[in-house]
């Protein structure tokens, strides 16, 4: 019962953050929610019994990356941006885009959707590092050359001069 | 009633398309970053979810969602770096102004 609550409380913060993120003029308004969003994301994965991705989703989504799109619109906004619109005309071809690609999961997720769960969570990282480090080390190493790739990436983009 | 996977799947899919619509829609172009980010994180409700209710003895999906978030963070990060460069150069953040290559 008490799963049931807390995944109703933590989809309708979710849900509600990624509306008022598309729907808000100021992108400020939007960012913030942005961070709401992504905590409502982190109780799912709480819900799941998934503790190290929450952890993770909590530290790189909310700490990091939402911080770092507020840094920017803070950089980036004028206060001109408040009276123009935010959504261009073609939102009538996007809804019917969204409404075909809703149906296509409907259809996809009706394979899997009696499936229910009798397990009870148990504790994932060591599992998870043990993963990373045995069968996923390639991926685990490629990603961090990904990682430093982008950092690369960043500072030779965001430099002032570039020459 | 219990949880059972389609919420799971319902949730995940009512957000991508919360994201689908508001990258298809928004002018701003962080708003459109924004917009994927919720997809991703869509995605990884889709994979936390499956892990949990098809095989809860393995890792292995949340293994791959935490790849996800990692890839996502970089993205992010040159996303942003290179919406900065742009904004440098042509001092609009809307994407219909990116016309540089039009003929």
């Amino acid at each position: 019962m008490i799963e049931t609550i807390a995944f109703y409380c933590m989809a309708a913060v979710a849900l509600g953050g990624a509306v008022l993120v598309v729907s808000l003029r100021n992108t400020v308004h939007s960012a913030l929610a942005l961070g709401l969003s992504l905590a409502g994301v982190a109780g799912l994965f709480a819900c799941l019994g998934a503790d190290f991705l929450f952890a993770g989703q909590l530290l790189i989504y909310v700490g990091g990356i939402a911080i770092l799109i507020v840094f920017v619109v803070m950089l980036l906004g004028r206060t001109s941006d408040l009276h123009l619109r935010q959504v261009n005309e073609q939102w009538a071809a996007a809804l019917l885009v969204c409404a075909i690609t809703g149906a296509g999961l409907w259809r996809l997720g009706g394979l899997y959707r009696a499936a229910t769960s009798s397990v009870p969570a148990t504790a994932t990282t060591r599992s998870i590092g043990l993963l990373m480090l045995g069968d996923y080390a390639l991926p685990f190493e490629l990603i961090s050359l990904v990682l430093l790739a982008a950092l690369l990436g960043a500072v030779f983009f965001s430099r002032k001069d570039i020459s | 009633m219990s949880l059972s996977l389609g919420h799971y799947l319902v949730l995940g899919a009512a957000l991508f398309l919360i994201g689908l619509f508001g990258a298809l829609t928004r002018r701003n172009v962080i708003s459109i970053l924004m917009s994927i980010e919720l997809m991703f994180n869509a995605a990884n409700i889709n994979l936390a979810a499956f892990n949990h209710y098809l095989h809860p003895a393995a890792v292995t999906g949340m293994t791959v969602a935490l790849f996800v978030i990692t890839i996502a963070a970089a993205e992010v990060v040159v996303g942003l770096a290179l919406v900065l460069a742009i904004y440098r150069n042509s001092a609009t953040a809307y994407v219909e102004d990116f016309h540089l290559l039009k003929g």
